[in-house]
């Protein structure tokens, strides 16, 4: 029982890994390939003032033929390079069995939703609050708020090439964000009691105050107008995902567990 | 019956929890696979994934 119970999870999770796969080809991956174009000339590697300035339209007409050509070479070509901002910090990279790009993507996506199915599931299972047909977007909801809406307040989605603070810093914060951010859900959503509600939005807001890891230097290459492009389409895609993820996982309960 | 409108997943108490601790760790550590953790190889197979998330990245 205990098998079937994961394994469900496992499966919603998987499923709702493949539909991420196809809503990120729709706006977020074609951002990130449009930004990495910029990243490779940051503000670090920024080209001697000696040479001839190129009015910025004529620079962004090239880089725009570059990519169109780049993206269909990496559709095509079953390995691609590793990416051009490791600056040989991680030379060993690459992708994973030399894959393509677009392989690795649906790859870490299924892993990822598998991780997430599990997760959700597990905190139904350990609260005793079962995910159902007709909560499943509820919960799911729930889940993006917790792991994504939430944290992203203190650090938005970023692009490739966008200034950033110490990466452990920020990923010690994004994950007490996602812990005090579904502890505080849970208080607010599952407690009936007034105190329990104010102690969960205190719990919530209790990251923010103490504040996220932000930059010192927050100059990019960038544009400013893709950041902010990436940051709704990244939180609407997630969102996206979250309630396929939900609504998947209490299909499947509500079909094959009640019954068991 | 008061159980079955809490749980209609028909584990004992003890079973949920188990099952729910285990799909706890190993959710975690599929998710820190594919989001965190400091590998090159992780880092650039997930690339895309990771920023698309909003994980903390690079």
């Amino acid at each position: 029982m205990i098998v079937k119970t994961l394994l469900a999870a496992l499966v919603a999770g998987l499923i709702a890994g493949a539909f991420m796969t196809a809503a990120q080809e729709l706006r977020v991956t074609p951002l990130i390939l449009h930004a990495e174009e910029f990243e490779s000339k940051g503000p670090a590697a920024e080209q001697p003032a000696t040479e001839q300035p190129a009015t910025t339209e004529q620079q962004h007409s090239h880089l725009k033929q570059q990519s169109t050509l780049d993206y269909a070479l990496s559709a095509l070509s079953p390995i691609t390079p590793a990416y051009a901002h490791e600056d040989g910090e991680h030379e060993e990279g690459g992708i994973m069995f030399g894959m393509s790009r677009f392989s690795g993507t649906l790859m870490a996506n299924l892993v990822a939703g598998a991780g997430f199915g599990l997760l959700l599931a597990g905190v139904s299972l350990v609260i005793g609050y079962p995910i159902t047909l007709s909560n499943g977007a509820l919960w799911g909801g729930c889940g993006w708020l917790a792991v994504h809406m939430l944290p992203a307040i203190g650090l938005p989605p970023e692009l490739p090439g966008f200034p950033a603070a110490d990466l452990q810093d920020r990923q010690i914060w994004w994950i007490a964000t996602v812990v005090l951010s579904a502890a505080g859900l849970y208080l607010i959503v599952l407690r009936g009691e007034i105190v329990a509600k104010a102690a969960g939005l205190l719990v919530l807001v209790a990251p923010h105050l103490y504040g996220a890891p932000q930059p010192v230097d927050i100059s990019s290459a960038v544009p400013a107008v893709l950041g902010a492009e990436f940051a709704v389409a990244a939180l609407a895609t997630t969102l996206a995902f979250w309630i396929v993820l939900g609504v998947i996982s209490g299909f499947i309960n509500d079909r094959f567990l009640k019954s068991a | 019956m008061a159980t079955t409108t809490v749980s209609n997943v028909s584990l004992s108490l003890n079973d949920r929890i188990t099952a729910g601790i285990f799909a706890l760790l190993i959710g975690g550590f599929l998710v820190f696979g594919a989001g965190l953790a400091n590998s090159a190889v992780l880092h650039d197979t997930a690339h895309d994934v990771r920023h698309s998330y909003g994980f903390p990245c690079h």
